[in-house]
């Protein structure tokens, strides 16, 4: 057995061990609040046998292991419906960036200890009511205040932003320089006086992300984790950490042999719907799309695990499995016909129809539009020319609003 | 598992496609398609001289034992080049079929031929829209073949054939002897021809279910060839595509700068890649149990990669794309008769979906 075969069967024996705590069953009919509270004992429970933090520095908190450890054991994790998308941003990027960037070591030290642990959680305050995809088009503002900084303004999209404790900030600091000089990076305290956090309901139902407005807010200039002005180079560098994440070729919905199931059993005009030619070529084609991706995501890690690099093909996954996950739930729910109606907004994306459904529009616009995600392959993948952008190079002042 | 490529296998892409890049053009593949009769020559020439058509053949046949994985590779390149003989694939088919289910004397008496390329195999297992037909319209009778294979491609100069007939039979043919008729075609490079069997001698292979088995593993087989190829083809495309739309200019800028001209060609990363992930798949399932059903799934999205490149990059040529000179048209032709060699769509769907709910034959 390799030593990453080992680690896997590490990862599938823990995983099991915790299904009777953590699972599914276990987290049925909990409230956000209550389940959040299990997440925590979840996140401590990881951190305590050494799954937590895996490729991060041991005398941070981490395992000090590969990425490839890292996804061998997400892969593994994301079987069971574990509490634990609480953490996914905060551990994800917030961190990861303040334990390269935050300036005070011991603070930096406390954090990343207590955020491994479920204590704690960042979150990541980017987009604007203004500018989602276009980043630097952000018009929340610091000023000068003392010795330190005052932020005004808004962000949105914040997921988890009203569980978080503290959060990575992009603010404009100077206007009158071009869009993507004008911005610098800070960490906040959730809790400062001027911090207001309003959840948004989303078409699902539920509120994960949520609006925050900065009413004067004081920071002191050691929140400051990027030169003034070099905010922007910090925040790429945010996107950029987590390229190969443990992915799911089906979109983060039902996997296709609960379709195949469901049309083994449904009649659709008097005969089993597996029979319907019009279904059949539906699953054919989803299987091969899948099939495809899962083949690129193992490639991809053998490649980390002969110490290569992956190619730019792994940016297909959330783009094309999403698109193929929203036209499967529909044709879910026109096979189960008038019986498609019933919907419980606590259900599972992983494995009810309607849910994965009416939650699937937020797959394709979150992590980059479907629109944004073509733009990367064309121009940074095939070097094809980069859309017309009025803005380039003029003062953010005076860019025409 | 998917695989990567070890330094040996990179080096017979890198070879092959160089030494097809050198010796197939353009105006030397156009006029195959007007005249019957008439393939690639120097394609067969290279693919002799290379050891391609030994390579997936075992060495004590003159082959290099290599598989699916090396022959897949030389398809792509293939298919980039638009330059693959039909006999890529028919005779890769044929040599399986007495390799895995001829007796020591078949095998003596055909793969050493087959592997250097001189003898030339086809596969006739069709009966019109169907290609695995469970009423074959040939007939057996004893040891005697009679009717007409219909639409064999590489048929035209197959010296000999491995054919579903009644019984189900899978039989092995001597075509010396058999009158063919040349087919008409939109890609005549294929020398698809019927071909007639009267009273023809006939060597039985597999009978019953093992002959149905037989044939659908050899057409998998075949198919990962040639899914190999058409993605070839369609990477060609997404490439010419691509160029096109950064050199041609309108309204004052490339037309790759519109979002609907770089989506599309984005669109055709995306089935290309999706395509060569289940052709490496596949070729590396060859002999598991999951074999058919991973090259049902590298078969579909070969065939939609080149189709809907073929589509597209014509589209995005504009008037310029349609017309005989450029050739486009090549790529349009050849991404049909790959789409209908060795069955099309709609049977592979049925095949990986049978799979896929458990009701496989």
């Amino acid at each position: 057995m390799s030593d990453l075969e080992a680690w896997r069967a590490k990862a599938v024996a823990w995983c099991e061990s915790m299904v009777p705590t953590f699972g599914k069953a276990a987290r049925k009919g909990l409230s956000v609040e209550d389940d959040l509270a299990l997440g925590r004992r979840y996140q401590k429970a990881k951190f305590d046998a050494g799954f937590a933090g895996i490729n991060w520095p041991t005398d941070l908190g981490g395992q000090g292991l590969g990425h490839i450890e890292k996804i061998t054991f997400e892969a593994e994790e994301m079987k069971h419906g574990f509490p634990n998308v609480y953490f996914g941003i905060s551990l994800g990027m917030p961190v990861p960036v303040l334990m390269q960037f935050g300036p005070d070591r011991d603070f930096v030290k406390e954090r990343v200890l207590k955020a491994l642990q479920g204590e704690e959680i960042w979150c990541q305050l980017f987009s604007e009511p203004s500018g989602g995809t276009d980043l630097a088009g952000l018009r929340t503002r610091a000023e000068t205040d003392g010795n330190g900084w005052k932020i005004n303004g808004q962000k949105v999209w914040t997921s988890w932003a009203q569980y978080s404790d503290y959060g990575v900030i992009v603010v404009r600091t100077d206007p009158t320089v071009a869009k993507h000089k004008g911005l610098t990076y800070f960490w906040v305290d959730m809790k400062a006086p001027g911090v207001t956090v309003r959840p948004i309901k989303l078409a699902g139902g539920d509120s994960h992300v949520n609006e925050v407005f900065f009413d004067d807010v004081k920071i002191s200039d050691d929140h400051r984790m990027s030169p003034v002005g070099g905010g922007f180079a910090v925040a790429l560098a945010t996107l950029m950490i987590e390229r190969y994440v443990a992915t799911d070729s089906a979109g983060f919905g039902p996997h296709l042999d609960l379709f195949v199931d469901l049309a083994k059993e449904v009649r659709l005009n008097g005969k089993p719907a597996i029979e319907d030619g019009r279904i059949r070529q539906q699953i054919a084609r989803n299987y091969a799309m899948r099939a495809g991706l899962d083949s690129i995501n193992v490639r991809a890690r053998r490649m980390m695990e002969a110490g290569m690099t992956p190619g730019p093909e792994g940016s297909l996954n959330k783009l094309v499995a999403v698109r193929s996950r929203q036209k499967l739930s529909e044709l879910a729910l026109d096979l189960q016909g008038a019986g498609g109606f019933a919907f419980d907004e606590h259900a599972s994306p992983k494995d009810d129809w309607a849910s994965s459904w009416i939650n699937a529009p937020t797959g394709r616009i979150a992590g980059g539009s479907d629109e944004t995600l073509l733009n990367t392959i064309a121009e940074r993948i095939l070097g094809l020319p980069q859309d017309h952008r009025p803005d380039k190079g003029i003062p953010f002042n005076q860019i025409p609003a | 598992m998917s695989i990567l490529y070890d330094e040996g296998q990179q080096a017979i892409a890198t070879e092959s496609r160089r030494a097809l890049e050198a010796r197939v053009s353009k105006d030397e593949l156009l006029p195959l398609l007007q005249t019957q009769g008439v393939y690639h020559q120097p394609f067969w020439a290279t693919a002799k001289e290379q050891g391609w058509t030994a390579l997936a053949l075992p060495e004590a046949y003159g082959g290099l034992a290599l598989g699916l994985i090396e022959l897949g590779l030389i398809a792509h390149q293939a298919g980039r080049t638009l330059s693959g003989a039909p006999f890529l694939t028919s005779s890769f088919g044929a040599a399986k079929a007495i390799e895995l289910y001829g007796s020591d004397e078949q095998k003596a008496r055909w793969l050493p031929d087959l592997a250097s390329g001189e003898t030339i195999g086809a596969i006739a297992f069709a009966a019109g829209p169907d290609p695995l037909p469970a009423e074959p319209t040939v007939t057996l009778t004893g040891d005697r073949l009679t009717g007409i294979a219909g639409a064999v491609s590489g048929g035209l100069f197959a010296d000999v054939a491995v054919v579903l007939a009644s019984g189900p039979s899978l039989v092995l043919v001597d075509l010396s002897g058999v009158e063919r008729a040349a087919i008409d075609s939109f890609d005549n490079s294929r020398c698809i021809a019927d071909l007639s069997f009267a009273d023809t001698p006939a060597e039985t292979l597999a009978t019953g279910d093992a002959a149905r088995a037989a044939a659908l593993h050899i057409l998998a087989l075949q198919a990962v060839v040639t899914a190999h190829e058409q993605t070839g083809g369609a990477e060609a495309l997404m490439e010419v595509a691509r160029t096109y739309a950064v050199t041609r200019k309108a309204f004052g800028q490339p037309i790759g700068a519109f979002q609907s001209i770089k989506h599309r060609i984005a669109e055709l990363y995306g089935l290309v890649e999706l395509a060569r992930a289940n052709c490496i798949h596949a070729a590396s399932r060859e002999g598991q149990a999951d074999f058919i059903t991973a090259a049902a799934a590298a078969r579909l999205s070969a065939t939609e990669a080149y189709d809907t490149a073929a589509r597209d990059c014509v589209q995005i040529h504009g008037g310029i794309g349609v017309t005989w000179e450029i050739g486009l048209h090549l790529h349009m032709r050849r991404a049909r008769s790959l789409a209908l060699e060795q069955g099309s769509s709609f049977f592979w769907e049925d095949v990986l979906v049978d799979r896929l709910a458990g009701d496989e034959a």
